[in-house]
């Protein structure tokens, strides 16, 4: 079996909490630059009440950017996000040149009126990350929410 | 120009039909009434025949007049439900949302029952009741159920009240070739919003606030026939809006619907509201159902479920799941934007916030931004709860007699 260097899962952990704290900074172009140009976004769930899985929103890099780039023009709530990340395992592929890594995620909503802060959803990253670069590029993430229950909603996905 | 208070307070200049008292969406005796008089008499969607597969699948579903429900297939395929409550100490039977159960046995002392209905075991039964009480006595209490209209299970708290059909009477009529198919729930969420159940199903009732979404004047405000489509009130207090072609590819990154849905041209958009509070909105290649189950004045859980045929192959429903989200999916362009709206709402206008007035007073020959849909609501509203949704404590009266 083939193991992660130290510093290769350095790197990934890295990439992976970048692509959080670029995101809680609205910084949508430096979020795309951590991504592969292959890469393809899914934010999904499984709904026991109707015994099916469920895919939330799918996107392609073209798409994610087209959705930022949509953004300012729609209503949205403004309350901040911070997305707090845990990586669990990094596990390479025999060749090397990608890696499958899964993490928690728990995001929480501070309201802009007073800074009260709750948490808003749970769920895990599956991300399979390209290693064949100068550093490693996210090429597919699927974001497995535990939480269905999101108020009234939110734009920017998680 | 800006009012004092006493100008914010005055009757808006408009006919009574045509504005409405906040104290409706705010007042906690009139919710306890609203239970009582509307949500206890209506047909409401307690969920689809989808979500029932098998013979003992259950659902539960708390009913907006307060009942905690049971639906449940039985072996003889025929749908039944019960209310969610053990006859001995009223516990809840079923504490899952969804499940399989050919015995229904409540987790406190063993009293089991059957898909129909009938107590079969009662733990040492003959022990402690002797003659004096038995299974024959414990049966639990059935609601009325029926099927319709696109596959949905309706439920009546009311023994006596119309068949489903004479409740919906031809307010369907628009939908009759579209939901000939079998159809199949693909998407289910919740949303819980601190508003009151009848904003929201306002938001359904107009378009006016198309202007909230930005999708919305893309692909359809700003499009040839948009303002041609007209309300059409029906007894009971439903409500239609016609057709029209919604032109998707108008927005960025959006792209004309591939699949489409039985009997409704391409890019096709009806939309049925359902009194009190459930909207079929199918937009081209899917069918969205929304239902309101208030928890109060001002709390409200809303059920999304999207559906597509049963037919579909894994493309089709994939393509009917990503036109769902986009749009309507929790991360969906427009779900948010109606949240907020109401949400919005809630903020504004609860009890002693001041606010007083919502006006109903738009007229434009019932087409799309007339608020006629909302005005025949509350006329239905009115007659139910034998107030004036205007002057609902009689206020107005009262002083006028003063």
């Amino acid at each position: 079996m083939t193991r992660t260097t130290v510093q290769t899962r350095d790197a990934i952990s890295e990439l992976i909490c970048r692509s959080c704290m670029t995101l809680d900074a609205k910084n949508f172009s430096a979020y795309l630059e951590l991504c592969d140009p292959a890469y393809r976004y899914a934010i999904t769930a499984y709904s026991p009440e109707i015994r099916k899985d469920m895919t939330w929103l799918e996107h392609d890099k073209a798409g994610m950017q087209t959705l930022f780039t949509n953004l300012p023009k729609h209503n949205s709530d403004q309350s901040p996000l911070t997305r707090h990340v845990t990586v669990y395992t990094v596990k390479p592929s025999d060749d090397g040149q990608q890696a499958e890594v899964v993490s928690a995620v728990q995001v929480f909503r501070t309201s802009l009126d007073g800074g009260a802060t709750e948490l808003f959803a749970v769920g895990k990253f599956h991300d399979r990350v390209s290693l064949s670069g100068a550093e490693p590029k996210l090429l597919n993430r699927n974001v497995r929410l535990d939480t269905r229950m999101l108020g009234y909603g939110y734009h920017i996905p998680f | 120009m800006s009012r004092n208070a006493a100008e914010w307070q005055e009757r808006p200049n408009f006919p009574e039909t045509h504005y409405v008292s906040t104290d409706i969406y705010t007042d906690e005796q009139i919710f306890k009434e609203e239970q009582e008089r509307i949500f206890n008499k209506c047909w409401i969607i307690a969920c689809h025949e989808s979500e029932l597969v098998s013979a003992y699948d259950y659902r539960t579903f708390h009913h907006p007049g307060g009942a905690p429900l049971i639906v449940i297939r039985g072996e003889d395929q025929k749908i039944r439900s019960f209310y969610n409550i053990c006859p001995h100490r009223g516990n809840t039977l079923l504490y899952e949302p969804v499940g399989n159960a050919k015995r229904i046995t409540c987790i406190f002392h063993a009293w089991s029952f059957n898909a129909k209905g009938d107590c079969i075991d009662i733990s040492r039964g003959q022990q402690g009741y002797q003659d004096r009480f038995g299974c024959e006595h414990a049966g639990l209490r059935e609601v009325k159920t029926e099927i319709g209209f696109g596959g949905f299970v309706w439920v009546n708290i009311d023994d006596s009240s119309c068949t489903l059909k004479e409740y919906i009477g031809d307010a369907m009529s628009m939908l009759d070739e579209n939901l000939s198919a079998p159809l199949e729930v693909f998407h289910y969420h919740k949303a819980v919003v601190d508003t009151n159940y009848k904003l929201w199903h306002d938001t359904n009732s107009e378009f006016y606030h198309d202007y909230m979404h930005y999708f919305n004047r893309i692909t359809g405000m700003i499009q040839p026939g948009y303002f041609d489509r007209k309300y059409t009130g029906y007894p009971n207090g439903h409500a239609s809006v016609g057709s029209m072609a919604i032109k998707y590819d108008a927005y960025e990154g959006g792209k004309a619907r591939g699949v489409g849905w039985p009997g409704l041209a391409p890019g096709g958009w009806v939309l049925i509201d359902i009194f009190p509070g459930m909207t079929y909105n199918l937009r081209t290649s899917v069918l969205r159902m929304d239902t309101a189950i208030p928890m109060g004045p001002n709390k409200l859980v809303i059920e999304f479920r999207g559906l597509g045929l049963k037919s579909d192959t894994p493309e089709q429903r994939a393509e009917r799941v990503r036109d769902h989200n986009t749009i309507w999916g929790p991360f969906g362009r427009n779900l948010h934007e109606d949240l907020l709206g109401v949400h919005g709402q809630g903020l504004a206008m609860r009890e002693r916030s001041d606010s007083k007035w919502v006006l109903h007073g738009r007229e434009e020959n019932m087409t799309i931004h007339d608020e006629g849909g909302m005005r025949h609501f509350y006329a239905e509203w009115s007659k139910r709860m034998g107030r004036k949704a205007y002057d609902p404590h009689g206020q107005n009266a009262a002083k006028a007699a003063a």
